[in-house]
């Protein structure tokens, strides 16, 4: 069975400047290739600015790749209409408080995805919005509500009330929490768990919060300028992670564990203009093992221990016995 | 170490619309030289006004109250405004979280910095070039010279963090309050921006509050941590001894709301706390977490909630024995 979501090879690039300067494009997302299987959670992470909402963009196809194509369920989404790709594919905001109308009620909101697609009866509709407000764990008290009488953790459900009432198959939930308090982030991620149980859904989670990502993501993929560096097994990727990029991302997660002090990143410099990447590996300049070789070759993709990793560092394993420098980091 | 900042009873009422808003309601806290103290809370209990009535900048028509507000022997709560400002920026620096906000964007770099040594100090404008660009090599920057005349949009968030940092510590403050200096920061970023801040505690023997939500970067970076809900301090102590038994049971949610590798399986349920910070308008009695405590009884809606000392030196607001409470964190693995 062909994968529910598949990229292969897709670029994005933005043209920039003009009225004075050249005309230049920047590289937002630059040969991406992936699948995402039915039942999983494909969690991309990555600094600002490394391409990760653009990737998610063209995942719900807000964006048209420049170059490459991305396939649903083996079909291209570029010749799929926008109703019958909404139908399978759904988007959750970071902000739920500029992503809900907030001259629509609730129960309008929610029932909006209906109306536009046209399912069921009037009667049916709001029955289903009763059943979703439920699901979500939003009280009916609210249906006749607005946005601003609700608090963000009450409008984050109802924006995935909104993405889930036409049952879609893949939830694309960019940075879903990051705008919530602590306390309320938890409930939205419970609820996030549930519903993938409830529905049979895929999620595709992209966070800042690398330890959102551990806890639901069953995979993971690293990005660094527009690229994927790493890919895998989240269990696998957060144990040993390979890429010299992976390692230093993660080991600046501050795990609340107190007395283990603040991690040194060993990362030089600071995140590469995307309109002027460095030749070869773009991680080249701040990587703390680059070899000469880096500065004139861009790594590929490769397999190792089941994840794919693209670094120069790993070329020679495939042919020489001695693995090296693996156990750095 | 010597007890720098000393505060007693502090509270800041804001006029809102529908009466007066207790935002901060009688809050103590010391803060010794090289010390840094955390204060957690979610938004809207009232950390960042607390931040700001130390400072004397707090918003238009807010009333400050306190016992005491010492700060090296000096008392900021009669102090006329002139000298305040004397103070600001001199002996106490203040890191705010945007710093895209935070920085003039209609002056470069070099003269925003530079305008604080000939603020306080009368400097000349080649000293505090001189000295604008120590500061910037010290923070990271490079080239610091070349940097001085560009202006706040043509740089990082993190670079533009980094200059805040700079500016704040340009006449090397005895106190440095940090409004969630990282919130808007990438991880790796993040990290290299407390690192420095630790750094600079130790050289400068410099006092710190931490103003945050993060309980990752508390547990890494902070001594002490004070945990705020509606406009109160409701536990206290040493990181390691809050982190280990939390006692009052709205840091014990808190604490399991975050997933931690290792002790939170993956895909596990997370803790939650049901229900939403309350606002405290007008006269509030009684315990403000009782509405969302699942260990609430009568007593707590009754009275106002002391302050009791913890057996670990710090103090929490709760009815509830120490004992008990400590128990249910044993009892539950202290995650859920």
């Amino acid at each position: 069975m062909a994968p529910l979501l598949e990229a292969s090879d897709v670029h994005v690039s933005y043209p920039v400047g003009g009225m004075f300067s050249g005309r230049r494009a920047v590289k937002a997302v630059n040969g991406v290739s992936l699948q995402i299987e039915r039942g999983s959670v494909l969690g991309i992470v990555g600094e600002s600015g490394c391409g990760k909402s653009t990737l998610s963009r063209l995942l719900i196809g807000l964006e048209q790749p420049t170059s490459g194509s991305v396939w649903v369920d083996g079909a291209p989404i570029a010749q799929m209409t926008r109703l019958a790709r909404a139908r399978r594919i759904q988007p959750v905001f970071q902000d739920p408080y500029s992503s809900l109308n907030p001259r629509r009620s609730i129960e309008a909101t929610i029932r909006q995805p209906l109306d536009v697609h046209g399912i069921g009866t009037s009667r049916e509709r709001i029955a289903a919005v009763r059943e979703m407000m439920d699901l979500v764990g939003l009280a009916q008290r609210h249906a006749n509500s607005y946005p601003s009488q609700l608090s963000g953790g009450q409008r984050q459900r109802v924006a995935i009330a909104r993405a889930l009432v036409i049952r879609p198959e893949l939830l694309v939930c960019d940075e879903p929490t990051s705008a919530l308090d602590v306390s309320v982030q938890s409930q939205i991620l419970n609820l996030l768990q549930d519903l993938r149980a409830e529905f049979n859904l895929t999620y595709v989670l992209i966070s800042h919060d690398l330890a959102i990502v551990e806890h639901i993501a069953t995979r993971v993929a690293v990005m660094y300028t527009g690229k994927i560096v790493e890919e895998g097994e989240t269990s696998a990727v957060f144990s040993n992670p390979l890429h010299p990029y992976s390692r230093a991302l993660l080991s600046a997660v501050l795990t609340p564990e107190p007395g283990l002090g603040i991690p040194e990143t060993r990362l030089r410099g600071s995140f590469p203009n995307p309109m002027d990447l460095p030749p070869g590996c773009t991680f080249h300049p701040r990587c703390p093992e680059s070899m000469p070789i880096c500065m004139e070759n861009a790594p590929c993709l490769q397999n190792i221990d089941g994840k794919s990793v693209s670094c120069h560092l790993y070329a020679e394993q495939r042919s020489s016995v001695e693995s090296p420098r693996k156990q750095l980091g | 170490m010597s007890t720098l900042l000393t505060i007693e009873d502090l509270s800041v009422d804001l006029p809102v619309p529908a009466g007066v808003l207790r935002a901060v309601r009688g809050i103590s806290i010391e803060v010794s030289r090289g010390e840094m103290l955390a204060i957690v809370g979610e938004s809207g209990c009232g950390k960042s006004l607390t931040s700001l009535a130390i400072m004397g900048l707090l918003p238009k028509g807010a009333t400050r109250l306190a016992a005491k507000l010492d700060f090296a022997g000096i008392d900021l709560a009669v102090i006329p405004d002139r000298k305040m400002a004397d103070i600001r920026g001199e002996r106490i620096g203040m890191i705010f979280q945007e710093p895209m906000t935070a920085l003039n964007p209609c002056f470069t770099v070099g003269s925003q910095l530079e305008e604080v040594l000939v603020r306080h100090r009368g400097a000349s404008r080649k000293q505090a070039r001189d000295r604008a660009i120590e500061l910037l090599e010290i923070v990271g920057i490079t080239p610091a010279a070349q940097r001085l005349s560009q202006f706040p949009h043509q740089l990082s968030g993190g670079l533009r963090q980094r200059v805040m940092i700079a500016m704040a510590l340009m006449c090397e403050p005895e106190l440095l309050i940090c409004d969630e200096p990282t919130t808007a920061l990438d991880v790796t970023v993040q990290s290299e921006i407390l690192s420095l801040i630790n750094r600079l505690r130790r050289d400068l023997n410099m006092a710190v509050i931490l103003i945050t939500h993060d309980l990752g970067v508390v547990a890494r970076a902070a001594d002490r941590l004070a945990v705020m809900y509606a406009g109160q301090i409701v536990e206290s102590g040493t990181v390691r001894d809050v982190f280990a038994t939390p006692l009052h049971p709205y840091t014990q949610g808190l604490l399991a709301c975050i997933p931690v590798p290792g002790r939170t399986a993956p895909g596990e349920r997370l803790g939650s706390i049901p229900g939403v910070v309350p606002s405290i308008i007008g006269e509030a009695r009684g315990c403000s977490f009782r509405n969302r405590c699942s260990l609430a009884f009568p007593a707590c809606g009754e009275a106002d909630i002391p302050s009791m000392p913890a057996s670990h030196g710090g103090d929490f607001r709760c009815l509830l024995d120490e004992r008990d409470l400590a128990h249910r964190v044993a009892a539950v693995g202290g995650s859920h």
